[in-house]
């Protein structure tokens, strides 16, 4: 049991790589944050396992992991809005503008601009 | 066969780590180095829990994964907005590659020269009884050797005095850091109130469990200054201003207990820091629940920075 345990882990791992490659490669900023996050859930998925073989107190790791792993992502819309502490859910000005107050050319208007900055190639 | 598969694992997992410290040091683009550095703390936590140090672990977890992430994070993106995060040039910066390879390699003889430590330690193992735990690493850190753990949790406030001196005069009463906004019912905001009830759960068990298990102060404390600051982040609230008795009074509440019982000690006991065996467990549990306030205070201040009114740079 253990060493199908062990085995495992070592395919989790091995699959890691392939994130790993995406984070190397891009090319937007997102797809190497989500590969990142991606690690982290192959990570989880490690520590459970080595949970299992070693010691049961790793799950405790894991737990940490997963809950803080998240943490990463919300740093990073954080960081990709205008002034570095909104939301890319926010209209592009944080003044209460709502998108139900403005005409439907003008709304979709507000949404292509706001997913511009998805699109962009930042520095990577 | 599990001895081999073992090794099998050791190796997938050290060549997976070199090759992320390759990239973030070879690569270029400074996006992709924090992202890099960020998968780096994620492979050292497990590499970490291969080795058996399951403490260590949850701090690398929580600092390596955590919060070294957002504040690298948050500093590229001041950088882009700054229009600073100019790649270098074509090339090696040489004097950094040299010091960098002169301190791995120092490190490197370090580690062969030292003699191989015997664990767990005869001593520990004959004094552990009498510490009142049974987590020796909280053993150490909190009867053994209080006092390393007292001058460092002061050294955490003093580095947070140093932050806050970044404050320009006219910001020294705003609220702590950026002020951050979000939209409300948004996925933001959803998540600012759904991560914080679990977190604190966790960050509460690592420190009751940090007694008699991996855990304690530091790790539990990380954790719940990494969700604070999800709720913060999201706009579910907003960070004190300096000045706020409340939040003063938890920054030094650890320090203050820990030296309280240090005295304690020196009167009822036999010295400064000495913990009566009868009243060890009591005594050490109390000094751990007044530190990882203290810690998670700190931490969360230190990475939300100075107070920036709005419209700073």
């Amino acid at each position: 049991m253990t060493a199908w345990l062990s085995f495992v882990a070592i395919g989790v791992l091995a699959s890691l790589a392939g994130a790993l490659w995406r984070v190397w490669r891009g090319p937007a900023p997102a797809d190497r944050m989500m590969a990142a996050q991606l690690v982290g859930t192959g990570g989880v998925a490690v520590l459970i396992l080595l949970a299992a073989v070693q010691d049961w107190a790793a799950l405790d790791v894991a737990v940490a992991l997963a809950l803080l792993a998240a943490l990463a992502a919300v740093g990073f819309v954080k960081a990709g809005t205008p002034d570095g502490a909104g939301d890319p859910e926010e209209e592009a000005p944080p003044a209460d503008m709502q998108l139900s107050a403005m005409t439907p050319d003008a709304a979709a208007q507000v949404g292509r601009t706001r997913r511009d900055p998805d699109r962009r190639r930042g520095d990577g | 066969m599990t001895a081999a598969l073992g090794l099998a694992l050791d190796a997938a997992l050290c060549a997976l780590i070199l090759g992320v410290a390759l990239a973030v040091v070879a690569g270029r683009g400074v996006f992709r180095a924090v992202v890099f550095f960020i998968v780096y703390g994620l492979l050292a936590a497990v590499a970490w829990v291969r080795l058996d140090a399951v403490n260590v672990a949850l701090a690398e977890a929580a600092i390596g994964a955590g919060l070294t992430g957002v504040l690298l994070l948050a500093a590229h993106g001041r950088l882009r907005r700054a229009e600073a995060a100019q790649d270098l040039a074509h090339g090696m910066p040489w004097s950094a590659a040299l010091a960098g390879g002169a301190l791995a390699a120092a490190l490197g003889w370090a580690w062969f020269e030292m003699p191989i430590p015997v664990e767990p330690g005869p001593e520990l193992a004959e004094a552990l009884p009498r510490a009142g735990v049974g987590n020796p690493v909280t053993a150490v850190l909190l009867n053994f050797r209080a006092w390393d753990t007292l001058l460092e949790s002061i050294v955490l406030l003093a580095a947070l005095i140093g932050v806050w001196m970044l404050a320009r005069e006219g910001d020294w009463r705003e609220p702590l850091g950026r002020p951050q906004h979000a939209r409300p019912g948004g996925v933001m905001a959803g998540f600012g109130r759904v991560l914080p009830p679990v977190g604190l759960l966790v960050g509460v068990w690592l420190v009751w469990a940090g007694a008699d298990h991996p855990g304690g102060a530091f790790q539990g404390g990380t954790v719940l200054a990494a969700v604070g600051l999800v709720a913060v982040l999201a706009g579910v609230i907003r960070p004190p201003w300096i000045g706020a008795p409340l939040w003063q009074g938890a920054l030094v509440l650890g320090p203050a207990v820990f030296l309280l019982a240090g005295i304690a000690g020196a009167v009822l006991a036999g010295g400064f820091l000495t913990l009566p065996e009868g009243f060890a467990k009591p005594a050490i549990v109390t000094i751990e629940v007044a530190l990882t306030v203290s810690i998670a205070v700190t931490l969360a201040f230190l990475v939300l920075g100075p107070p920036e009114a709005e419209g700073a740079g």
